[in-house]
């Protein structure tokens, strides 16, 4: 099935149960998140092999997607950083996996693969935690440039200490079987697939009960006014610690997955661009919104490599162009999303979903409008502008003042 | 294995390292003080800031090509970064100012990729990477035990120069004053009667044309391809962290402890463990290192915050 085909009916139907009219308030909910999980876990029946490593990539960089929401959407702390935690994590995993492994202090039978995974998280999350406290001190900018510099760093590191992380050539692993009887039905990416879907979800369902809980409201507290929290008896430093450190358990966990599916890890695997991109994504999908999330790591992957080939399919764009200038599109279409759906696209869903059903398809009518007037405002700006320069504002005054 | 001798035995390669890094570290500072000029008169970190001085290097290398003088070129190129600046502030910065902090951002950054791909498209097509001719000249000058290029001195001065008009421009005029108010609160700035909408245009030229006249500077020395901001960019980063990103002194001082350090870390570190290779990271160590005593950099003013 078609990628695009097999994401549309996901959307479709789980926004379906959502928004349709005469379906009981407190089914809507469960409702569209338990149809949207079904399509994932029948994913494997529905999609050939590589669109399945797309989404299995798809949802690692959703469970790192989840952890960075935490600490910028509900805590309001910048990183740029996420990518060196997600190495972290990778690494912690690929060298317990790497049967030749020269370390001293680990035993050279790999480790069951599973528990690798809790490893990676561990190591990050440790990590997050040290790095935490200096981050305390740092706001805005300052903490983006600081995490920036966190993962220019990493990849150097790597390859200066080979002899633990195999340098430039990356550590081999054994890919892990689906186990039990369960092979003669799944092949070995289905399988990684199936891993990597059941950790997102596993992290997505603590993401939200953590969120809803009294930590989530206090991370929330903390970024709306760290005055008014203290006020209230909220210690700031550690709940921004938190929020750090629990983000990089997210990277690492998301890291170790990557491993697995991957079965190489080098220090190229996770670059400086992927790891911008992560705040791309929690911005296009939406900023404080575990479903932001989701969107957002699904977009991260299939944006760079579809995305250009689906504008293709458009009437009025040559394959060409497309061709030529992949990055173009992409950053098009980057801005555009920004600049219709400033909240994401599940703030955008999620507008629609409070309304009325009835509200929702004149809503859906009233979009071409909308374009329209947000081209109307660019349209003024760059007038403003122009009637702004002073031989036309020269002129303008000569206007008023002789008439026309 | 060969044996290195020891960094320490030779007392003219300090000096040499040294005076190569502030050679260096002028590059980092005048591309710092484009970043500190956006930050200061806007408030945003602007990722795309780097690209669109590599598209007007590009253009202007262009230009060359036609036959056009190395320093006509040079201030062609200031005029067009002007112009580039103020016409993305307006077209596809303007809607997003009002909105959540990081879109403005993520805009930046999808810019970043539009314009990477667009040169790509356009100048990619021939032999990469391109001269560009630098104004400055290409003899070298003893300095000491070292030699330099006149072209990084030329840097060098342009960077003086450039830092004492921002000063002045900041610190001592009307318009620097309604550009720094209109950043610090815009809403105050509304009601004195700034046109706040016109500051932030005008920083946002300000910084285009400062950080094309880095572009332009830095291309004879790193040859010009799509992306040889990039690298020249996070360094400018790191130095305007470092020195305050509210300081254009600070950028300065920053981007030639940047370089120093780079060159100093890349010798006089033991090769075994840290070396050349982790030049980098240590730097960048450093860097936060700093921040942890003085998180708002080095000449960076406090913020003080009122409840």
């Amino acid at each position: 099935m078609d990628i695009w085909l097999f994401l549309a009916l996901t959307a479709g139907c789980s926004a379906a149960l959502r928004l349709a009219p005469r379906i009981p308030d407190a089914y809507r909910v469960p409702g569209s998140v338990l149809v949207g999980l079904a399509f994932f876990v029948a994913a494997p029946i529905l999609l050939d092999d590589f669109r399945l490593f797309q989404l299995s990539r798809a949802a690692i960089w959703v469970t790192v997607a989840m952890g960075l929401n935490m600490l910028t959407g509900y805590n309001g702390q910048i990183s740029l950083g996420h990518g060196a935690f997600v190495l972290m994590g990778a690494y912690t995993s690929a060298i317990l996996l790497d049967s030749e492994s020269q370390l001293g202090f680990v035993d050279a039978t790999p480790w069951p693969y599973w528990t690798t995974i809790i490893a990676g998280g561990v190591i990050a999350g440790a990590v997050g935690l040290l790095l935490g406290f200096p981050a305390l001190r740092l706001s805005g900018p300052y903490l983006a440039i600081a995490t920036l510099a966190l993962v220019i760093s990493i990849p150097s590191m790597i390859r200066k200490y080979d002899e633990l992380t195999g340098g430039s050539q990356g550590l081999f692993i054994d890919q892990p079987e689906a186990p039990f009887g369960l092979a003669e039905h799944l092949n070995r990416d289905e399988w990684l697939y199936l891993v990597t879907l059941f950790v997102a979800v596993f992290m997505l369902v603590v993401a939200w009960s953590v969120l809803r809980g009294p930590l989530g409201r206090t991370f929330v507290a903390v970024r709306e006014s760290e005055t008014a929290a203290t006020a209230m008896g909220i210690n700031v430093a550690r709940t921004k610690v938190t929020a750090f450190t629990i983000s990089a358990v997210y990277a690492g966990v998301a890291g170790a997955t990557l491993t697995l599916l991957l079965g190489v890890m080098t220090p190229e695997s996770v670059d400086i661009t992927t790891s911008i991109n992560f705040l791309t994504a929690i911005v296009i999908g939406g900023l404080a919104s575990i479903l932001g999330s989701i969107i957002g790591g699904i977009v991260l992957v299939l944006l760079p490599s579809e995305g250009p080939e689906l504008v293709a399919r458009l009437p009025f764009v040559s394959e060409e162009t497309v061709n030529r200038a992949p990055g173009a599109i992409l950053g098009i279409l980057v801005i555009a999303v920004v600049l219709l759906m400033p909240y994401g696209m599940a703030g955008a869903y999620h507008r629609l979903a409070a309304q009325r059903p009835r509200t929702v398809m004149r809503a859906t009518r009233s979009i071409p409008a909308g374009a329209r007037s947000r081209l109307r405002e660019m349209r003024e700006n760059i007038r403003w502008w122009l009637e702004d320069l002073p031989w036309n504002r020269a002129k303008a005054e000569s206007t008023r003042e002789n008439g026309p | 294995m060969l044996l290195t001798p020891s960094p320490w035995e030779d007392p003219s390669l300090f000096a040499e390292q040294v005076i190569a890094g502030l050679a260096t570290g002028s590059i980092y500072a005048l591309a710092a003080l484009s970043v500190v000029l956006i930050y200061r008169s806007t408030s945003v970190v602007n990722f795309a800031q780097g690209e669109m001085a590599m598209l007007v290097t590009f253009s202007m290398w262009s230009l060359t090509l036609a036959g056009f003088d190395a320093w006509m070129v040079i201030f062609i190129g200031l005029a067009l970064g002007f112009a580039l600046g103020g016409f993305v502030e307006r077209t596809i910065i303007r809607p997003v100012e009002d909105k959540p902090h990081l879109n403005v951002v993520v805009v930046t950054l999808g810019l970043f990729v539009f314009i990477n791909s667009v040169a790509t498209w356009i100048w990619a097509q021939g032999e990469l990477p391109k001269v560009f001719p630098s104004p400055f000249g290409d003899d070298s000058v003893d300095i000491g035990p070292a030699s330099v290029t006149t072209h990084s001195l030329g840097i060098l001065a342009t960077a003086l120069i450039v830092m004492a008009f921002l000063y002045l421009l900041f610190n001592k005029t009307k318009i620097g004053l309604a550009m720094r108010a209109s950043a610090q609160n815009p809403t105050a700035s509304r009601l004195m009667g700034i046109n706040v909408g016109r500051m932030l245009t005008l920083g946002w030229a300000l910084a285009g044309a400062v950080g094309a006249l880095a572009g332009m500077l830095v291309a004879p020395v790193t040859f010009l391809y799509p992306s040889f901001m990039l690298a020249v960019l996070l360094y400018a980063f790191a130095a305007a962290v470092l020195g305050g990103l509210d300081s254009p002194v600070g950028a300065i001082v920053g981007g030639f402890l940047v370089g120093v350090m780079e060159n100093l870390f890349g010798t006089y570190t033991p090769g075994d463990i840290l070396g050349p290779e982790m030049k980098l990271p240590l730097t960048l160590l450093v860097l936060v290192l700093v921040l942890l005593i003085k998180p708002t950099g080095l000449f960076g003013r406090e913020q003080v915050r009122r409840v």
